[in-house]
């Protein structure tokens, strides 16, 4: 595989971290254009404690998705009793607030006689964790695929788990869930919760593959994709917001005819199926006939022996 | 078990409920009926936590539920359908019902692990028999939204039954139902008593109230004009003007013109 093809699917890989944040605040029907906060601050994190701190990158990773997450639950707790679009402009609001935050923040320490560390808008240089260890672009992609496997693993745990149910409840029928004896407050801050840590692991992995960040690149923009992955994959599995992924970075990427038309092309995309399939291509119903069609066919097969 | 005090609900000007004094005993069928627009829905709400009440209080099992969100009402043994039918679409008919099942003593019976990430033989039981109840076990696999009308309100009572209520409110649940759907219905809901629960039945057909239920309050305009057995609530003046209105003849002397 040539550099551009890694590259390429290694911004699928971590892009998927926030494509997956995002859906997971969709299926308890809030929309959050802030999830680029959550990956901006897991990206700061984790890049600072190995390059400032001399972190193993596990520990990092957890860092930034610890740090993340635990931001999420605090503005999780702020802002979910806003609802609908009140929800959404704060949540827009908050992840600006990160971002002109890390403009400003300037905290170095000197490392082998450099200063390593945020640098207000110059962005954190300097993460170099993969060239120390000598790791190719290849091996990192494997970790980033590797991690992914889990977080994905565990959210289709998740989904078929009660708290799967708990989630969809929320997102189709708050107060029915709620007088059904669910404490609907807390399910929600604990979903902003997993789909902050989600984010930070993603922009963990982003800032160690890129060995540099600076805080324009989580802007409103990537938020809004993350958004936009899921609603045309689909929210009936986590598999949806890969496909909106692959759709985007992979196929728009890769079709030479419509390069520099890419955001157009996008755009285009996200309003059309908006308006014929307005829960994406793998929605509830569809993922629902192709359960019933798999075990159908398992069962065939085990009374065909 | 049930006891509403001076319970009064005001949408601005408008008194919904004003007043309102109810005591349910435990093990009844109790009707709450009354024209359009007299309070029987809001009554509901009130109970229920959707809205909180303007004055009065709501006593349930002696406990003082006001300022309770709903869902620490449902725990205390508070169920309830909804007049326009409200079931999770998305999730199978098995799910709605599983997801349902948040009374205390089955959370604490389930143990975490089991309640969280599988099942136990006795919560299958327990949804195949809430199945039966709807008679909806041939829909088991069916997403609540492709359900027809009949069956989606079959399955939002036994939905209200599998949180194992003390208290049982449902809202208008024969609307729309033709009669031999209604005798379906009664004997659900004799069966659902039968088991051990109170019934609070707001309803407008009268076939259903009058055969069903043990006794009966009347609303118009957020008051109580009426109180009894069925045959003791049929006969009452007040009620017979309150859903039919008064006759000219016999409107003129009460305002005293004549």
């Amino acid at each position: 595989m040539d550099g551009y093809v890694i590259t390429v699917l290694s911004n699928i890989g971590m892009i998927s971290f926030i494509a997956l944040s995002a859906y997971l605040l969709l299926i308890t029907g809030e929309i959050s254009f802030g999830q680029q906060a959550y990956f901006g601050l897991g990206a700061y994190a984790a890049g600072a404690a190995t390059a400032m701190f001399a972190q193993p990158i596990w520990v990092g990773i957890l860092i930034g998705a610890c740090v993340a997450g635990f931001v999420a639950v605090l503005v999780g707790a702020l802002t979910l009793r806003l609802s609908g679009l009140y929800f959404s402009i704060s949540t827009l609001a908050f992840a600006e607030m990160v971002r002109l935050v890390l403009l400003i923040v300037e905290v170095q320490v000197e490392v082998d006689g450099e200063m390593v560390g945020p640098d207000g808008a110059n962005g954190f240089h300097d993460i170099r964790w993969m060239f120390e260890r000598d790791i190719s672009l290849t091996e990192f992609m494997f970790i980033i695929y590797a991690l992914l496997a889990v977080v994905l693993i565990a959210l289709l745990l998740m989904e078929r788990s009660r708290l799967g149910s708990v989630f969809r409840m929320l997102g189709s029928d708050d107060l029915l869930a709620e007088m059904q004896g669910l404490n609907t407050v807390r399910y929600r801050i604990l979903a902003a919760g997993m789909a902050g840590a989600i984010a930070g692991i993603g922009g963990a992995l982003y800032a160690h593959f890129t060995t540099y960040v600076e805080p324009q690149f989580f802007n409103a923009m990537l938020g809004v994709h993350a958004l936009a992955y899921g609603l045309i994959g689909g929210l009936g599995t986590a598999f949806g917001p890969l496909i909106g992924v692959a759709i985007d970075l992979g196929f728009l990427e890769a079709v030479r005819f419509i390069q520099g038309y890419r955001m157009i092309v996008f755009g285009g995309l996200v309003a059309v199926l908006l308006i014929l399939m307005p829960r994406g291509i793998l929605d509830e119903e569809r993922v629902h006939r192709l359960k019933v069609l798999f075990s159908r066919r398992n069962d065939a097969g085990a009374r065909g022996r | 078990m049930l006891e509403l005090r001076g319970l009064s609900k005001h949408f601005g000007g408008v008194k919904a409920l004003d007043r309102l004094d109810l005591t349910i005993d435990e093990g009844e069928i109790f009707g709450l009926i009354g024209p359009n627009g007299s309070g029987k829905s809001t009554t509901i709400n009130v109970i229920c936590g959707v809205y909180p009440q303007t004055a009065g209080s709501v006593l349930f099992r002696g406990e003082l539920m006001n300022g309770k969100p709903p869902h620490q009402r449902l725990r205390a043994g508070l169920a309830r359908t909804f007049q326009n039918i409200r079931l999770f679409p998305t999730l199978t008919v098995w799910q709605n019902l599983w997801v349902a099942q948040n009374s205390p003593g089955d959370i604490a019976r389930q143990g975490f692990l089991p309640r969280w990430f599988g099942t136990t033989r006795r919560t299958r039981q327990e949804i195949a028999e809430l199945l039966e109840l709807a008679d909806l076990g041939h829909k088991s696999d069916e997403l609540a939204a492709n359900l027809a009308f009949g069956e989606q309100r079959r399955l939002e009572f036994a939905r209200a039954a599998a949180a194992r209520p003390k208290l049982l409110l449902l809202d208008e649940p024969a609307a729309g139902m033709n009669s031999q759907e209604i005798d379906d219905l009664s004997w659900r809901i004799r069966r659902v008593r039968d088991s051990g629960v109170t019934v609070l039945l707001v309803e407008h057909v009268m076939e259903l109230v009058m055969g069903v239920t043990e006794r009966i309050a009347v609303l118009n305009f957020g008051h109580r004009i009426a109180f009894g057995t069925p045959s003791e609530v049929q006969r009452n003046r007040a009620v017979q003007e309150a859903y039919l209105g008064t006759s000219a003849a016999e409107a003129g002397p009460a305002d005293g013109s004549a």
